[in-house]
């Protein structure tokens, strides 16, 4: 595990000597809502009232049937979506966009297909004031780390879908930000490779440290990855529940805690 | 391999069969020559054509080039207007949604039904030829253009977007590129128009061009003519478009768009 002070210089300018007091939650989510103008008048809810404290290097799932808001929670913690009200903050900073130390994965086909691997992950690197030179350098650590440097230039079309997810995480983690941002990012991956990421996402989380929020459809991914697993309601979008998971990594997903805490939260999502 | 012979074979063997029962049917009385002229016909109708001409001192070669000269320059004339334009309108969904309507009204407009309007603003020469097929291909490029750069996959814009990058930054490192297979696809169909178009355009005030080849042919009876008309304009827009499909991988590697259509 990297110590904690190597990384602290690596941070960009803007979180520098601004480390969370202990008790201060790292990303605070407070009475956050969103809503829509509704075809002929009116709003439609997406989400209402959600507070929501997140630690920092904590791993958090969001979990939720379709239509829950938790893509859009999500784009408002990214800063791509603004709040109809409420706040979020990170490190006490009120996010009023993009590039506040959120990283993000998207779901599927969102890397630049006119750009090689290495590139979309240099395409991170764009407003960081590197040369070219160490562009291709940083980028290609990244792509070590997700252990796809052989594929470095080929197209996002010449990859499968589980290495396409692996440069798109390359690609969030570029700007080493504090926060992965990641929006249901294996839902379209057969089993297979949807486990192998599992672990591999839990590997660079324990090796960099990041604070994570999830968003998944599967209850069994978030009991996998998560510290707690932050449970949606739909019409309007709204915390019904959150779960802690407390189980030692790496999980078994066939030991009987699993299975009742598995229980527990399918109980509450389908009732 | 094998099998890709076989079937070529077969192929040619159908075709064969085909337009020998064609040559028989029109020797034994069953077909008008001058309704469907047999091969052999075509045959000497494009030796006549390439040695004395049609109209005498025409050549096929000369038809043909005269043709491509005008396509090119009304294509490329409409390409240069077309492309700015496109990429300017795009850019901004408000002008998009102003002239959105006179976009698909103009596009919808059979580019030949202007020839009268056109003839009495340019004169029955050169100009009006170039603007008819100028017109033809410049709709259907702009509204690909258009289309290009508005319908670019909202992932890749929020993907951007969460790096920081907005605004022209944004347009150039993605819409720009995003929209370029679409560009070109725009630009395919758009040279397709332009032989369309070109035989109207050539049926007044010239003896040179294919299309004036072909309506020649028709005032003397001489189907196989018409019938050598269709057959180069057929083979010289493949070959275009085989040439700008050529291009498109050559220059956009990244997109799988022609493996999956080829067109």
């Amino acid at each position: 595990m990297a110590p904690r002070a190597h990384l602290a210089l690596r941070r960009p300018e803007w979180s520098r000597g601004e480390h969370p007091v202990v008790n201060v939650p790292f990303i605070e989510i407070s009475s956050v809502r969103k809503s829509f103008p509704a075809r002929g008048g009116g709003a439609v809810s997406v989400l209402s009232g959600i507070d929501l404290a997140i630690a920092e290097n904590e791993f958090v799932s969001l979990v939720g049937r379709s239509g829950c808001g938790k893509t859009t929670l999500l784009n408002i913690i990214a800063g791509l979506e603004a709040a109809s009200g409420g706040s979020v903050a990170i490190a006490g900073r009120p996010v009023t966009g993009p590039g506040q130390g959120q990283g993000v994965v998207f779901q599927q086909h969102a890397l630049f297909p006119w750009l090689a691997a290495v590139d979309n992950v240099g395409f991170g690197f764009r407003n960081a004031g590197l040369s070219k030179r160490q562009r291709r350098a940083r980028s290609m650590e990244l792509l070590r780390l997700v252990g796809l440097q052989a594929a470095a230039t080929k197209y996002p079309r010449e990859l499968s879908g589980g290495m396409q997810q692996r440069v798109s995480i390359a690609r969030a983690l570029a700007l080493d930000p504090q926060i992965l941002l990641m929006d249901e990012p294996f839902g379209a991956l057969d089993e297979l490779t949807r486990i192998e990421l599992q672990q591999e996402l839990l590997r660079i989380w324990q090796a960099r440290r990041k604070t994570v929020v999830f968003v998944t459809h599967s209850i069994n991914e978030a009991l996998i990855l998560s510290d707690r697993i932050v449970l949606l309601a739909a019409n309007p979008g709204r915390i019904k529940r959150i779960f802690e998971v407390g189980m030692e990594r790496p999980r078994s997903r066939t030991a009987p805690s699993f299975n009742a805490l598995y229980e527990d939260i399918w109980n509450e999502l389908s009732s | 391999m094998r099998a890709r012979l076989a079937r070529f074979a077969v192929s040619a063997a159908v075709i064969g069969a085909a337009l020998l029962a064609w040559e028989l049917a029109v020797r034994f009385g069953y077909l008008k020559p001058y309704q469907f002229p047999p091969a052999s016909r075509i045959a000497r109708g494009f030796v006549e054509l390439s040695t004395t001409g049609f109209p005498t001192g025409v050549s096929i070669w000369s038809h043909t080039l005269v043709t491509i000269g005008r396509v090119l320059q009304g294509y490329l004339a409409a390409l240069v207007l077309a492309i700015p334009l496109g990429l300017l309108i795009g850019a901004l969904p408000f002008l998009d949604r102003l002239t959105a309507p006179v976009v698909v009204f103009c596009r919808s407009i059979a580019t030949l039904s202007l020839l009268p309007l056109v003839i009495v603003w340019f004169g029955a020469g050169e100009l009006t030829k170039i603007v008819l097929i100028a017109y033809g291909c410049f709709w259907t490029m702009l509204s690909n253009v258009i289309a290009g750069v508005r319908y670019v996959d909202p992932m890749l814009i929020r993907a951007a977007r969460s790096f920081g990058v907005a605004g022209i930054e944004l347009y150039r490192t993605v819409v720009l590129p995003a929209a370029l297979p679409r560009i070109f696809a725009g630009a395919r169909m758009a040279l397709g128009v332009g032989f369309m178009v070109i035989v109207g355009a050539e049926m007044i005030g010239t003896i040179e061009g294919l299309g004036a080849l072909i309506m020649e042919a028709r005032t003397f009876y001489r189907s196989e003519i018409t019938m050598i008309g269709m057959l180069v304009i057929g083979m010289l827009g493949f070959a275009i478009s085989s040439g700008l499909a050529g291009l498109e991988r050559l220059l956009l590697p990244w997109s799988g768009s022609l493996d999956e259509v080829r067109r």
